[in-house]
């Protein structure tokens, strides 16, 4: 039991490359495709288990991590595996564990094709995520950022839809592009480490952070401004935030359905917490300075994600604009530096993982049966299949952020913090943190207006087409799915607290070394 | 403070009526159990209400008449930083008298749809939602913080969505159901940003002072009570100063989609495409008045906005005359009734913008009596003719329908104004106070009060028309479809079909009525709610009988009505204002007794000119002779209205009316073609096919040189002593890019 609680982080990352390796030696040998399912699902759902030994998590060193884990690994450059978590990453690893399993539970007859390499990737996959949201070392970071691209890029293209192969290069070169520079950027900060502290050079940002407070590490603006925008990017382009977002409905529209879950609970999820994690720790002066620029983005693209999801004739491709709506709101409170704004932002996060992923297994579900996503092909389902319609005007109720439902709570906090916030020029004539959280606040009426279309058009009415007349309601396998979720959903907006009360200690750490770097940093900031 | 954990059984009895009824209900399919289970759990929120209220065996003095209001906090809800949301109810007099009419009308309307939903198949469905409904407004009027309330406020909006295109299958029925909900999505926005705005002035969403987790909360009111010492100035400045102003109207722009006011109306009549009784419970009596209750619970800020005050009254008096013009014209028994509703919300408006707040909440109440009546007589009317809405043909049914008949009868005279039926006193004290308003611009008051006036008359008119159509004249049910559907078909044809799609799939055919059709009375479990509310509709009022009406028969000051509401209303002290306030006339030499603490303060502070104008403002003699006299005007205009009515109605019950009128101004109309479809095209053609599919995407086709730039660009940049470092590992990351993507494509191929 010790040594599990020591080494947890690491055996969560390596428990699914087990599985990948157990799923690849049982095809050498057995060749049965049929139980690799089980395997796959056994081993996520095992890591997901583990994982929940997280929640004892009172063990916080002294860096205010948790679960620290620092060994030397490659000497010459200095670069260390140093794992830890702490409240901000603490609820997307369980995200990110909880999710898998569903995952595996979703495509549970839809793959037919190389199982095989399918499990492997998934599992490889989930590795390679939880690696990004524990890793502290920046090297180790943007490896397991860099290798979480591997397995989606085939899983896109290789189980997608018919537009497969274009969807998937466009997400590779979109992503890979951005994180190049982000490489350039920690390589930079290498150099500026060794040369200002003449300590040789270092990739942990514990070690990083550590110096910029004592005073021996100040990189100059001009310098912070590019690595800034640097890491930034590789982001934004993740997140993504608009106008880097046109990757996105391709690569959910043809994804697998396990795919689309994945990308839209967890992937994106790593670039709202990279921003957070390391813009904001790293270049408090940049991040607040170019917070109007984000800010600006963000509510393009609540609505313009809104308006453009509003008219799109395939359902997932609805459920993809939102993503790109929903993300605006987490950028927006990100960037409004206030409590109320960052913790809203990353219950957000949550909250999105849990409403868009369930909408994606829901357009999975019946995807499966008719082998068509387009709006126009359904309608009247609520006569034919009961149980869906319900679960997806739940799941919708949820998206659209109706309270009492998770989406409430997270948009809620994060406009009010927007309205709050003091990352804005307030001149004389106009308060714009005022005009920002109204105009964020037209996308909740968008999100009503687009999701409540769609549900009319595919649900109620009459059923108009022949081929939906004898469509199956939901298998219990199904229902099986979707109720955690929807537990969540309900337990998520009416009762916060727990999750709110985590994440607290180090967003407010985040939030004075942004809004006061100056002054105070290192006492406020002592969370570590 | 007093706490009485009994007051979340209020709300949480109908939420467990509507679980039972989804989960086991769904199941049993058992009519007698589902409706028992529903009105049961509503009987249990009305008795406990009143219990609380009246302070019935609860072992503290009621609500109604106590200071403090009667607090039960749950759970805290979000707490960060400096903000908290409590999931925590609260009853004061405002809260009590909303609590007890929804609880008693609710109970009413939920037996009278145990007969009218008869034989629906999907009867547990409906009862579900009308208790979630039931739960959501009790959780709106009870909760003690703006969140909350506005969790009620999106609650019933939902349930409202639900419950309007409860027949799904009918087209109209979920277009309606969905324009509802974005109608009072666009509302909601305005009071979320108020309630921010609100929060980020006062540093509190409470609506009491109380103690929670041992931490002292001071409401928002006595924030405003303490700190704002006259109202702000009159005008467009005021509107974005970020103040009191700003946050009342954003409030109100709430209040304009939950109350259907202009500009956000158009969704109401559209909503009557829901099951009868729902119209009568959400769409009349209680969800509708939400915006009423959070202007009143509001009107501290009110008052301290003459602006928005001004726009208040406005809006709610175009809203009242606008939607009466249009009522005139409706054939569709439902929509008149509607666009009666409309006109009616706008009287209660009118109400709060001259600061007749209690007068507002009086409407509020007997509107719900007898509009409720109304409406159940009109389902009482669709049941016993098998689903015709069309009053066209109708005709002569109190020959069938005598109960119904009357009940109605005595409705119609109470939204008539006829004295002593409820409307006359609501109505008139509303006429009244616009009248003798004094904090609007010069003049403004007569103008409101002439359209009041105008739009009662209408009222009479319409109302007497559809009375005529419906029961009196030649029975015209046995008649063919001559003159249905020309123009005016949609709506009278698609709401023909309410009720018949619950059990099959036959909903497409129409039901034209068999040749010697005869229409019948509704069973008792309808019949009886219309007698208890026709009662009401006829004494209720009588709880508010102003003091210039009572003296009259030889009775003192008996407005109980206003002196249980009186300490809900602010007193807005200190500054010129104060002089001409119009709450000025509410405040009774006793006020201070059961004023609030934070009240008092306030008026201690305004002092110099409240204890000489309030006392002199009440029952002076020339102010008497004033009401009395306009009183005895409205009633003759509403005498006249019925005899307007019963002239032109009477002889020609079918009679064209204009089509503008008919086309309901055809608001629609400009409304789609103004406003949804450029958005609709403009997202389509622009943003998605024009600048994503056209201008992003093709930049990434070029991809390649993009890339190239950029890199060229950074390395330029750069500091110096990465460079030749970066530049070689962007070199070497294409190269792994590249191999990736080779050997990608292979994979694939």
């Amino acid at each position: 039991m010790e040594f599990l609680q020591n080494n947890l982080l690491t055996i969560l990352i390596l428990l699914p490359v087990a599985g990948a390796v157990l799923t690849l030696a049982h095809q050498m040998f057995w060749k049965q495709e049929g139980q690799l399912k089980w395997l796959t699902l056994g081993f996520t759902t095992l890591t997901f288990v583990v994982s929940l030994l997280l929640f004892g998590s009172n063990t916080a060193g002294a860096s205010g991590y948790s679960f620290e884990q620092n060994v030397p690994w490659i000497r010459a450059i200095n670069t260390n595996y140093h794992v830890g978590v702490d409240g901000l990453s603490f609820w997307l690893v369980i995200l990110t564990t909880f999710i898998m399993p569903i995952a595996v539970l979703s495509t549970w007859h839809a793959v037919e094709k190389k199982q095989t390499a399918f499990y492997v990737f998934l599992l490889l996959l989930e590795s390679a995520m939880l690696g990004v949201f524990v890793s502290l070392d920046l090297l180790v970071f943007y490896l397991f950022f860099e290798a979480s691209l591997i397995p989606m890029f085939f899983l896109i293209g290789v189980w997608g839809g018919e537009n497969r192969i274009y969807a998937a290069v466009k997400f590779f070169i979109f992503t890979a592009l951005g994180s190049l520079l982000m490489l350039v950027a920690i390589i930079s900060l290498f150099y500026i480490y060794a040369d200002q502290t003449g300590l040789g050079g270092t990739f942990d940002l514990v070690a990083i952070l550590d110096a910029m407070r004592s005073g021996n590490l100040s990189i100059t603006p001009q310098a912070g401004t590019l690595l800034f925008l640097a890491f930034a990017l590789a982001f934004s382009i993740k997140v993504p935030l608009f106008p880097f977002h046109t990757w996105l409905p391709d690569a959910h529209t043809e994804a697998p359905t396990a795919g689309s879950v994945i990308l839209a609970a967890v992937l994106l999820k790593m670039g709202t917490y990279g921003l957070m994690r390391f813009n904001f720790s790293l270049f408090p002066e940049q991040s607040r300075e170019f917070a109007w620029l984000f800010i600006t983005l963000a509510i393009i693209g609540i609505i313009y994600g809104a308006l453009v999801a509003m008219v799109q004739p395939d359902v997932k491709r609805l459920v993809a604009y939102s993503s790109v709506a929903h993300m605006g709101f987490v950028i927006l409170g990100m960037f409004s530096f206030t409590e109320m704004g960052m913790q809203g932002a990353v219950y957000q996060m949550l909250n999105h993982g849990i409403s868009t992923g369930a909408l994606f297994l829901l357009v999975g579900f019946i995807y499966e049966r008719r082998h068509t996503r387009q709006i126009t092909d359904f309608g009247g389902l609520a006569n034919v299949m009961p149980i869906y319609a319900t679960i997806f005007v739940i799941t919708t109720m949820s998206s659209i952020g109706l309270p009492f439902l998770n989406g409430f709570v997270g948009e809620f906090m994060i406009m009010l913090g927007m309205f709050q916030s003091q990352a804005l020029a307030v001149t004389s004539a106009v308060n714009w943190n005022y005009i920002a959280a109204m105009l964020a606040g037209t996308g909740v009426i968008f999100a009503a207006v687009y999701l409540l279309w769609m549900v009319q058009r595919v649900f109620f009415g009459k059923v108009t087409n022949e081929k939906n007349r004898a469509l199956a309601d939901l298998s219990w396998r199904e229902i099986g799915i979707m109720v955690p979720l929807l537990v969540l959903m309900v337990y998520m907006g009416v009762y916060p607290k727990p999750f709110l009360k985590r994440m607290d200690e180090p967003v407010r750490a985040l939030q004075q070394r942004v809004m006061h770097p100056a002054g105070g940093t290192i006492a406020e900031a002592d969370h570590r | 403070m007093t706490e009485n954990n009994l007051l979340s059984l209020i709300i949480f009895a109908p939420l467990a009526g509507a679980v039972v009824n989804w989960l086991i209900g769904g199941r049993l399919k058992n009519e007698m159990f589902s409706g028992l289970v529903a009105c049961g759990t509503i009987a249990i929120s009305t008795v406990v209400a009143f219990m609380i209220a009246f302070g019935i065996g609860t072992g503290h003095e009621g609500a109604l008449v106590a200071e403090k209001p009667v607090l039960d906090h749950i759970w805290t809800w979000i707490q960060v930083g400096g903000f908290r949301a409590d999931f925590g109810l609260g009853m004061d007099r405002l809260s009590g008298i909303y609590a007890c009419f929804i609880t008693f009308v609710g109970l009413l309307i939920h037996i009278f749809a145990t007969g009218y939903m008869h034989g629906d198949k999907g009867f547990y469905r409906f009862f579900a939602y009308l208790n979630l409904f039931m739960f959501s407004m009790l959780t709106l009027v009870l909760a003690d913080n703006f969140l909350l309330m506005f969790v009620g406020w999106e609650g019933v909006g939902l349930c409202s969505y639900l419950l309007i295109g409860y027949y799904l299958k009918k087209d109209e029925a979920r277009k309606a159901a969905k324009k509802a909900f974005v109608m009072n999505r666009i509302g909601d926005w305005g009071v979320l940003i108020g309630v921010f705005l609100i929060f980020t002035i006062t540093g509190s969403i409470s609506f009491y002072d109380k103690a929670v987790d041992g931490a002292q909360v001071q409401s928002v009111f006595t924030w405003i009570q303490a700190n704002i010492a006259s109202p702000e100035p009159f005008g467009w400045a005021a509107v974005f100063a970020g103040g009191m102003t700003s946050a009342a109207l954003l409030l109100f722009i709430g209040a304009t989609g939950k109350s259907a006011q202009i500009p956000l109306f158009t969704w109401l009549p559209d909503a009557m495409a829901g099951p009868t009784p729902v119209s009568a419970l959400i769409h009349a009596a209680t969800m509708v008045t939400a915006g009423v209750y959070m202007v009143v619970r509001c009107n501290s800020i009110y008052q301290n906005a003459p602006t928005a005050m001004f726009v208040v009254a406005v809006i709610g008096c175009a809203t009242a005359i606008f939607a009466a013009t249009i009522g005139l014209a409706q054939n569709d028994i439902k929509k008149v009734l509607a666009y009666s509703t409309v006109s009616q919300l706008g009287y209660m408006f009118l109400a709060c913008g001259v600061g007749a707040f209690i007068a507002a909440i009086f409407h509020v109440m007997t509107h719900a009596f007898f509009k409720a009546l109304l409406f159940l007589g009109s389902g009482s009317v669709i049941h016993g003719m098998h689903h015709e809405q069309d009053m066209r043909r109708m005709g002569n049914l109190r020959k069938y329908m005598p109960v119904t008949f009357i009940t109605m009868g005595l409705g119609w005279l109470a939204i008539c104004g006829i004295p002593i039926w409820a409307g006359f006193f609501s109505k008139d004290e509303i006429l009244y106070r616009t009248f003798a308003a004094a904090g609007l611009p010069e003049g403004w008051n007569y103008v409101l009060w002439g359209v009041g006036l105008l739009t009662a008359v209408l009222t009479a008119v319409y109302m007497t028309r559809l009375m005529v159509m419906t029961f009196f004249g030649e029975e015209r049910f046995g008649e063919g479809d001559a003159d249905h559907g020309a123009g005016h078909g949609d709506d009278a044809h698609g709401a023909a079909h309410a009720d018949g799609d619950g059990d099959g799939d036959d909903d497409d055919e129409h039901h034209a009525l068999p040749h010697g059709f005869k229409p019948h009375e509704s069973p008792w479990v309808m019949t009886m709610p219309l007698v208890i509310l026709a009662i009401l509709s006829t004494v209720g009022g009588l709880v508010g009988v102003p003091y210039a009406l009572s003296s009259l028969v030889g009775k003192g000051d008996i407005n109980v009505f206003e002196h249980t509401l009186e300490p809900v209303i602010a007193k807005v002290g200190a500054g010129a204002h104060a002089e001409k306030a119009p709450s000025a006339g509410h405040d009774e030499p006793k006020a201070d007794q059961h004023g609030s603490v934070p009240a008092t303060a306030a008026a201690e502070k305004g002092a110099g000119h409240a204890a000489e104008s309030e006392p002199a403002a009440h029952h002076s003699p020339e102010e008497i002779a004033t009401e009395r006299l306009l009183a005895g005007l409205s009633v003759l205009l509403a005498l006249s209205g019925i005899g307007i009515g019963v002239a032109i109605f009477g002889r020609d019950p079918l009679k064209k009316l204009p089509k503008i009128l008919e086309d309901k101004w055809r608001i629609d109309e400009l409304y789609n073609g103004s406003i949804v479809d450029p958005i609709t095209e403009i997202s389509r053609e622009r943003l998605w096919k024009g600048f994503d599919l056209g201008f992003i995407d093709g930049m990434v086709n070029g991809i390649g040189a993009f890339v190239m730039q950029f890199g060229n660009a950074i390395r330029g940049l750069q500091v110096g002593f990465v460079r030749s470092y970066a530049a070689l590992i962007l070199v070497g990351a294409l190269a792994v890019l590249g191999y990736f993507i080779y050997f990608g494509f292979k994979l694939l191929s």
